[in-house]
């Protein structure tokens, strides 16, 4: 996948870089309108990652073009600025999506993947990992033949476990993925605990592989190679 | 009082004061000038007499005779100074029959080197009898003010109050937020120019101001978020590499550090906002459905904590608030009622069209209830939570002009809103008994 991101900020630019580049996508920075409308004009993008801030106007502008001459591209906000205008403003004009200022970089990430399930892989609601299955439709997981009774928020767990598989989630993301972000409600990470715990539960429940695991100290990560590890 | 109504009574007391004293002053002059009329007339007369007797002849019968006696005195009778004098007083009025007023004019002559000392006198209307024509006609003349002080102090002031009330009410629906300069009615009166003058100049800061304020509280919002992200992103970073436990710990205490740095930060941002009143209530919102949904999104917590919810949630509730702010109000309550409870306790939500009341059980708060309101206090100062959620909740309230209360009751505690500004919400406490219905239970 072909990211582009226009960020001002180059320290967090180079976060969002290293972060994708290990998935392998290709991402390109500009760090000024001028630079992004001389890279839009070259080449084509699959995500386009846009901060409204810009040193040399406001980001909105840019987002006319794209949706004028980028029609396939999706294109994800950033902002600092949660105020409520943009955001609408923003979803108005054709963004795919809005993030607010301090996000979790595998929260950009699920919402890029997000983003770009719905929009390019069309009809299939299907997402596959070895033997489990989920269907982003009907939010229903299959291990092999097996369908696993689980809740919203279990599904929505494991979906951004297999987006960002062998990844190291903190309590804090996960938190603010399942629950957002704008309650004082630190202590949900008992909640992410009973969440893993029981997730974890049922898809040994149901005969799959135990790919989630503890890291100490930090959280969970989903490791993809356990499954071969084992066998 | 009204202002004119002041001024009128201020008015009226003063007009009685210079009627008053006006009055006196009408009466001695009066009486002053009388005296000083008859005394020019006698003096003539005596001067008069003095003529005749000079002439020679008897003049015993004439008319001018009629109230005069003439004397001859010895020399050192004489007085010195003054030529004439006169007398006045109460005296028996034979022709009258009665006691009159008598004024006596007394001059001296010498005439071919004899003395003499002529006096005249008459009777002259009493002062008293010309007391009550005075008062009279100032009991008329007082009269008359009134009624047209009364009548052009309701007629003059609806003239020259006018621009007045006009600024008023510019000035009454001035907007801040509508960021528009005010347009104050012309005006020729200097003081009413003046308060113009000065209102726009203030009015024209406030608004320079207020930019500036929501302008900082963005900027302030931008670039604290950007360090923020860039450091959460390092942290995420770092967590991937290669990292031993202890050094794990370390980053796991700065992420949650990092957390609640960002989310007071929001909060601060946010109520920083709704004191700005940037949220304007929209169409209204169906307050029954959100306080259903709201509650269904959060009933995995209820279940883990063990908790039993029950409702009683009236059909289309709908409330003039702006969608988000509604959305925070009840995530905010229905999250502390959750996080503040005891293990296996109950949580009531009960929605009317006059209100919300949210009770659960829960420990004994440490502070006063009425001061968790305030910003960052918490009635468990070990708790996680940074204490700002019920700063916000009170800050919805306050820009909706609806009436909340906390109480903690025998291990419950209540929070009660009310939705009309006339209605207190420690009314709503009074009356409790709502068919409630179990949504859940452990």
């Amino acid at each position: 996948m072909k990211v582009l991101i226009i960020e001002d900020h180059q320290e967090l630019a180079r976060n969002i870089h290293d972060f994708l580049a290990k998935e392998g996508y290709i991402c390109e920075l500009s760090c000024t309108q001028e630079a992004a409308r001389e890279k839009l004009g070259l080449f084509q993008y699959d995500c386009i990652l846009l901060d409204i801030g810009l040193p040399d106007g406001n980001g909105l502008h840019l987002l006319d073009l794209i949706r004028k001459e980028h029609q396939d591209s999706n294109v994800l906000i950033i902002s600092a600025r949660n105020a409520l205008d943009d955001k609408i403003i923003g979803l108005e004009n054709g963004a795919d999506d809005y993030l607010t200022k301090p996000f979790h970089l595998a929260e950009l990430h699920a919402r890029i993947r997000a983003v770009y399930r719905r929009k390019n892989l069309g009809g299939t609601h299907m997402i596959e990992f070895n033997e489990i299955m989920l269907n982003t439709d009907t939010f229903e997981v299959r291990i092999g033949n097996t369908t696993l009774d689980t809740t919203r928020k279990e599904f929505d767990l494991l979906l951004y476990f297999i987006v960002n598989k062998n990844r190291v989630l903190s309590r804090q993301a996960i938190a603010a993925h399942l629950w957002g972000d704008y309650t004082d409600n630190l202590a949900n990470f008992d909640f992410v605990y009973q969440h893993v715990k029981n997730l974890r539960r049922k898809i040994a429940g149901a005969g799959g592989t135990d790919y989630i695991s503890t890291v100490y100290g930090l959280g969970y990560r989903f490791d993809a190679h356990k499954h071969e590890a084992e066998t | 009082m009204k202002l004119t109504n002041k001024f009128t009574l201020w008015y009226f007391a003063i007009m009685l004061v210079v009627l008053l004293i006006g009055g006196a002053i009408v009466y001695y002059e009066i009486q002053w000038k009388i005296s000083r009329v008859e005394v020019v007339r006698h003096q003539r007369l005596n001067d008069l007499i003095a003529q005749q007797i000079s002439k020679g002849g008897d003049y015993t019968d004439h008319p001018t005779r009629k109230r005069a006696t003439v004397r001859e005195i010895p020399a050192d009778s004489m007085p010195r100074g003054e030529q004439s004098y006169y007398t006045r007083g109460l005296n028996w009025n034979p022709e009258f029959q009665a006691n009159e007023f008598r004024l006596v004019v007394t001059s001296f002559y010498t005439i071919h080197g004899r003395h003499y000392r002529i006096a005249t006198y008459s009777f002259i209307p009493s002062f008293y009898q010309l007391l009550p024509g005075v008062v009279d006609s100032f009991k008329w003349i007082l009269l008359l003010l009134l009624i047209l002080v009364a009548i052009s102090g309701k007629l003059i002031p609806k003239y020259i109050l006018s621009p007045f009330k006009r600024t008023l009410k510019v000035i009454q629906c001035f907007d801040l937020k509508q960021r528009k300069s005010i347009l104050l009615p012309e005006t020729r009166t200097d003081e009413f120019k003046e308060l113009n003058k000065f209102l726009k100049k203030m009015t024209d800061k406030a608004l320079e101001d207020y930019q500036s304020l929501k302008e900082f509280a963005e900027n302030a919002s931008h670039e604290l978020q950007t360090p923020t992200a860039i450091i959460r992103g390092k942290l995420d970073l770092l967590m991937e590499s290669d990292i031993r436990d202890d050094q794990a710990i370390l980053i796991a205490e700065m992420q949650t550090a990092l957390e609640k740095l960002s989310r007071i930060h929001s909060s601060l941002t946010l109520l920083t906002k709704l004191e700005n009143k940037e949220y304007t209530a929209g169409t209204p919102v169906c307050l029954s459905m959100l306080t259903r949904e709201t509650l269904d999104s959060f009933e995995e917590l209820i279940q883990m904590k063990s908790l039993t919810l029950s409702c009683h949630i009236e059909e289309k509730v709908y409330i003039p608030l702006h969608s988000s702010l509604a959305d925070l109000l009840l995530t905010n309550l229905i999250s502390n009622a959750i996080r503040h409870n005891i293990p296996g306790g109950n949580i009531k939500v009960i929605l009317t069209k006059a209100g919300l009341i949210i009770s659960n059980t829960g420990l004994q708060p440490q502070l006063p209830v009425s001061e968790l309101f305030e910003r960052f206090k918490k009635g468990d100062p070990a708790s996680d939570s940074i204490g700002i959620g019920l700063a916000i909740v009170r800050q919805i309230c306050d820009l909706m002009n609806f009436n909340i209360v906390y109480e903690y009751v025998s291990g419950q505690h209540l929070i009660a809103i009310s939705f009309q500004p006339s209605l207190l919400a420690s009314k709503l406490l009074q009356n409790l008994n709502f068919p409630l219905y179990t949504v859940m239970q452990p």
